[in-house]
């Protein structure tokens, strides 16, 4: 280990040596010329993140020789794939964005000019995808200063770098250019401005809902609405609703078989989709709520045929709803609940 | 049987005792005695099948430290137990055994030890141990239908008796053998709420007094606590809010907070936390809220004009939000008052726990609920349920405010994590057995109306004693009578099917020990595993006293109690860092992890492994959360280096950190040479149902010492470095 790590360093120290050596013969006004403008293209653009086609990439990359004064890291985007959620492009270019305004904010002074954030976007720059060799997506790629063929992909983020989004982009960045990106600034949920009103809203509104309050006028004294709420937070427990949400489950799922079939029930328990869910609980609030409207409200109805009726539909559909979900606990769970009769009946 | 229990309205219409000339009352009064006590019996003999079908042990992991707490405790005395430095468990650490534990649990099995020793009956404490979830089970069923004849009636209480004796939400944690704190807790939680709820109906200092008591002792038994200690003020706040302030509530909060608090200031794990942790700080709010209602009432009643009384009431409130608000801020920002543990945080926002706490998220009854759980947990008490709200909303009271409010609180936490199912339990039962009790009694006083249309003055009998609102029958209806029977004749299917899915859940599902593995052979008959206590007790028998094992966190308590050893981590997961070097040492190459085990002194370490009984829940299963936990840490330790493209796998497509992590190898070892099943090749992992990856194990710096005859424990010896020359 530690042999390599000072062969690490050795090299390093060389290929420092010669960059320095290097650059002081290349010509230092275009080098410079090439950093200013990426600077004053990044003072335009949102938190940072230059925008560059075929040509900024021939002029940055492919013609400035190479032990360049920055580095560039490149996030490849295709707004043709954007709806793919999959591949969580939208998301990992904010997180890019992140990354990029929290360098800025950390660094000034020569640091600053060593690295720049740059994107490029597929419809547009077809051939620098083809330069770059990318054909799959995510792809976020760091040219060091010394790269000289940009189709060398050592400089590839590997999937575990952006696993963690933004911070592990940063540790990425750190490791390879040796420069400091700082603890992620993340915005806040809410801004300041908005916190503020939000709370002078509330602040306003006090005395009045007290007024209500105590006046018994408000809609918190409807029994209707309570009851309702009521059975809504029932319905949202059973129906494991918080699995779905903790778990991000989704609706339903396509089958593995015949992509044109749909899978609403996932067999096995502990698991659940979605749709599932919601369907064994309306079952559940069906039924519970029959039984009450049944021995509280249909008694008082006065005509005999619609009671009839109404109370043998309610046996029915109760009746079918409780096996149905029987059935589909026995199935999802695989246990055969049976009763345990003497052995002597057997 | 419990099917008859469940509804007793029936039992009690339909029998007549003409022979024995008792007079109404008092054959209610004789029935209603005899359905309890037998309900009391069954809820004691439903959860004896753990001792049927196995023996009388403890079960699964946390009693066992209760269990060698009590044992401490009985043995050494009160003040021992108070004060006991335990060396045995976190080495190097230690614990401080009386300030980290809710002694509740013990000190009651250790009362009842007493008792029987005084009345020279002479038993084990062992099962006492066993028998005290029973025993509390059965208190409950008595509580229940206390509590449910205060928010209904005797008919509700008595069904929601029967209904809570088998229940199977309940029953999962109360079965003989699961000696935890759960046991007792939910005892104490439901007396507690009777208690207010009767105070806050009567708004009597004693019965205020008794809850305070109730609350004391269930802050003494679990950690669940905080869930009373929120929902009351909830409930208080609601009531002043739909403008049902009055003077016995104001009586029953004030006498139940102060008195609680200062009772449970006297547990030394809660300590000043009831006073200046933010999840007590709802309770303490409420209580300032109550007292500037009541101040508001007397300057009420002093002041005679309207208008000037307006202006007052704007300025005092307003300010008296103000100043509670800045309090509150600069209370936290000072921190004096301490923020939300994770624990409660990942319950008001579930996917918290996720995110940022591997350890809590790693814990399987942790986990989400989905409905087929609350299925097989509540079975028909879930359609009944919105039926008894829908009951509790007709006929609106301080109580059923206060029932309705624990059952929708308690089943949204339910939702959260699986193991709270057992807090929604006793209201779910409580607002089913309404609705069952309320159905029943309007159609079989329907039904004996019919019968008895000349007699109408005597209808007045066991049915219909409390609730004449609920009959709001008219007299002629000729049809009511056949819908009526079939309604009946539904619901008491429904019942009995109830009793059939809880017994058979009792019976197959929740009184497995888990320490004593059961499986079905080819031919149908049980086999039976008893690995875990073989591995104990050789490294009892084998291992020097002062040995210490390096295991999962999982297993601490067991081979403490069990084996008598010192592990490096045990179940109580109050430090981190130190599960995570554990963590970190397990899913290192063997040359690191052999420098981490020599400083924290291990000479031996365990692993479970299922791999050639199927046993699902083995090391290698919960490898990745080690991994997890360690990296939570230390960095170095990276998930994706154990996966191959996001999967975790352990054949030979498994990523080569993962083949050669300490985890990996002491499982594995020698695994390569050995047929598990016909017709597979050597190394057939059967828990995972692949061929392993790496046959060729050389281990350098442990040597294997044993492994129990089904291979589910195996134990290795740390080799002392070798000799420098």
């Amino acid at each position: 280990m530690a042999i390599d790590k000072k062969l690490l360093s050795l090299l390093l120290l060389v290929s420092s040596l010669s960059s320095i050596a290097s650059a002081s013969f290349s010509d230092p006004d275009s080098d410079s010329d090439l950093t200013n403008e990426l600077a004053s293209l990044r003072s335009n653009s949102e938190s940072g993140v230059i925008h560059l086609d075929d040509h900024g990439i021939s002029k940055f990359l492919i013609s400035s020789p190479t032990p360049r004064p920055y580095s560039i890291l490149v996030f490849f985007d295709a707004t043709q794939l954007h709806s793919k959620t999959e591949l969580r492009l939208q998301e990992l270019r904010r997180e890019f964005g992140l990354v990029s305004a929290t360098f800025l904010a950390n660094n000034n002074g020569s640091d600053l000019n060593k690295l720049f954030f740059c994107e490029i976007e597929f419809s547009r720059s077809q051939s620098s995808f083809q330069r770059f060799g990318v054909n799959a997506l995510p792809h976020i790629r760091l040219v060091t200063a010394s790269t000289a063929k940009l189709s060398d992909e050592s400089g590839q983020m590997d999937q575990s770098d952006f696993a963690r989004l933004a911070e592990s982009m940063a540790e990425f960045v750190e490791q390879r250019t040796k420069l400091t990106v700082g603890p992620i600034q993340r915005p806040p949920f809410l801004s300041k401005a908005q916190i503020s009103v939000i709370v002078a809203m509330i602040v306003i509104a006090t005395p009045f809902v007290i007024k209500r309050i105590l006046r018994g006028e408000t809609l918190l004294h409807d029994h209707r609405l309570w009851l309702s709420g009521a059975i809504f937070i029932y319905f949202f427990s059973v129906a494991g609703t918080m699995h779905n949400i903790i778990r991000k489950m989704p609706m339903f799922l396509q089958d593995r078989n015949d992509p044109n079939k749909l899978v609403f029930f996932y067999q096995g328990s502990g698991m659940q989709l979605g749709a599932e869910g919601f369907a064994v609980g309306f079952l559940y609030t069906v039924v519970g709520l029959l039984l009450a409207f049944v021995t509280n409200v249909l008694v008082r109805v006065r005509n005999l045929n619609v009671q009839r009726l109404v109370m043998l539909v309610a046996l029915v559909v109760s009746s079918w709803a409780v096996k149905q979900v029987v059935y589909l606990d026995n199935w999802k769970t695989g246990y055969g609940i049976h009763p345990y009769w003497p052995s002597s009946w057997q | 049987m419990a099917a008859k229990k469940a509804s007793p309205d029936l039992v009690n219409s339909s029998f007549s005792f003409k022979s024995l000339k008792l007079k109404t009352k008092q054959q209610e009064l004789l029935l209603r005695v005899s359905i309890l006590g037998l309900v009391y019996v069954l809820a004691f003999i439903a959860r004896l099948f753990s001792v049927l079908r196995y023996e009388s042990m403890i079960h699964e992991f946390d009693p066992y430290f209760n269990y060698r707490t009590t044992l401490f405790l009985t043995e050494k005395g009160f003040y021992e137990f108070w004060n006991w430095f335990d060396s045995e468990s976190w080495y190097p650490l230690g614990r401080i055994i009386g300030g980290t534990l809710y002694p509740g649990l013990m000190v009651t099995a250790a009362l009842i030890y007493w008792t029987l020793r005084f009345l020279r009956f002479f038993v084990h404490i062992r099962e006492v141990c066993v028998l005290t979830a029973p025993f509390f089970a059965s208190n409950t069923t008595l509580v229940a239908y206390f509590f449910g004849k205060e928010i209904w009636d005797t008919g509700a209480g008595l069904v929601a008796a029967a209904l809570i004796a088998i229940c199977p939400g309940y029953i999962s944690r109360s079965v003989a053998g699961s000696y935890d704190n759960e046991a007792v807790a939910i005892f104490a939680l439901l007396l507690t709420f009777y208690l207010f709820v009767k105070a806050v109906k009567t708004g009597s200092l004693s019965w205020a007094l008794g809850s305070a008591f109730g609350y004391f002792y269930m802050v003494s038994a679990w950690g669940g606590y905080v869930f009373i200690i929120n929902l009351v003020p909830l409930y208080v706040l609601v009531l002043l809010i739909t403008g049902r302030y009055s003077m016995r509530l104001y009586v029953a909060y004030n006498c139940m907070y102060i008195l609680g608090m200062l009772l449970a200031m006297q547990i030394r794990f809660v300590g000043f936390q009831h006073v200046q942790s933010g999840e007590h700080m709802a309770a303490m709010g409420v209580f300032l809220l109550m007292q500037v209602f009541y101040f508001l009432d007397w300057v009420k009643h002093q002041l005679n004009d309207t208008k000037l009384f307006q202006t007052f009431l704007r300025i005092t409130v307003t300010s008296a939000i103000l100043v509670g608000g800045i309090a509150l801020g600069v209370g936290t920002a000072s921190g004096y008052i301490s923020p939300w543990t994770g624990r409660f945080y990942s319950l008001l926002d579930p996917t918290y726990a996720k995110d940022h706490i591997p350890i809590i998220a790693s814990v399987s009854e942790h986990q989400p609920t989905a409905w087929s759980s609350f299925m097989f947990d509540y079975h028909i008490l879930l359609f009944l349920f919105p039926a008894g709200l829908y009951f509790c909303f007709k006929r609106l009271s301080d109580a059923t405010i206060f029932i309705v409010m624990y059952g929708l609180t308690s089943l949204y936490f339910a939702g959260v994590m699986v193991r709270l199912i057992l807090v929604a339990t006793p209201a779910v039962c409580l607002i089913s057995a309404i609705a069952v009790s309320a159905t029943v009694k309007n159609l079989t006083s329907l039904l004996r109306t019919k019968q008895k249309v000349p007699q109408t003055g005597s209808t007045k009998g066991v049915g219909s004693s409390k609730s004449s609102s609920k009959v709001t029958l008219d007299q002629s209806q000729p049809f009511h009578k056949n819908g009526a029977i079939a309604l009946l004749v539904g619901v008491f299917y429904l019942l009995s099917r109830y009793a059939i899915h809880c017994t058979w859940v009792t019976s197959e599902a929740y009184s497995s020990p888990s320490i004593v593995l059961a499986a079905r052979g080819a031919h149908g008959n049980r086999i039976i595993f008893d690995d875990y206590r073989e591995a104990y007790y050789w490294l009892r028998q084998n291992t020097p006293t002062d040995a210490k094992v390096m295991s999962w966190w999982d297993y601490g308590y067991q081979i403490t109690a069990m084996g008598n050893r010192t592990v490096i981590v045990d179940n109580n997961t109050w430090n981190n860092t130190h599960i995570a070097t554990v963590g970190r040492a397990m899913s290192s190459y063997e040359d690191e992890a052999y420098d981490i085990m020599r400083s924290l002194d291990v000479n031996y370490v365990l692993v479970v492994f299922g791999g050639v009984t199927g046993y699902s829940s083995d090391d290698i299963n919960k490898f990745l959360w080690m991994v997890r936990i360690g990296g939570g840490v230390y960095p170095v330790i990276k998930e994706p280096d154990y996966l191959v493209n996001g999967e975790f796998r352990v054949d030979k497509g498994a990523s080569p950190k993962m083949l050669n992590c300490l985890m990996y190898k002491l499982c594995y070892y020698r695994f390569g040479e050995l047929v598990t099943e016909y017709g597979k090749p050597t190394g057939y992992d059967r828990a995972r149902g692949v061929e392993i990856g790496n046959k060729d194990i050389k281990l350098e710096h442990l040597e294997e010492a044993y492994t129990t005859s089904n291979w589910i424990v195996r134990i290795y010896r740390v080799k002392p470095p070798t000799n420098r020359l």
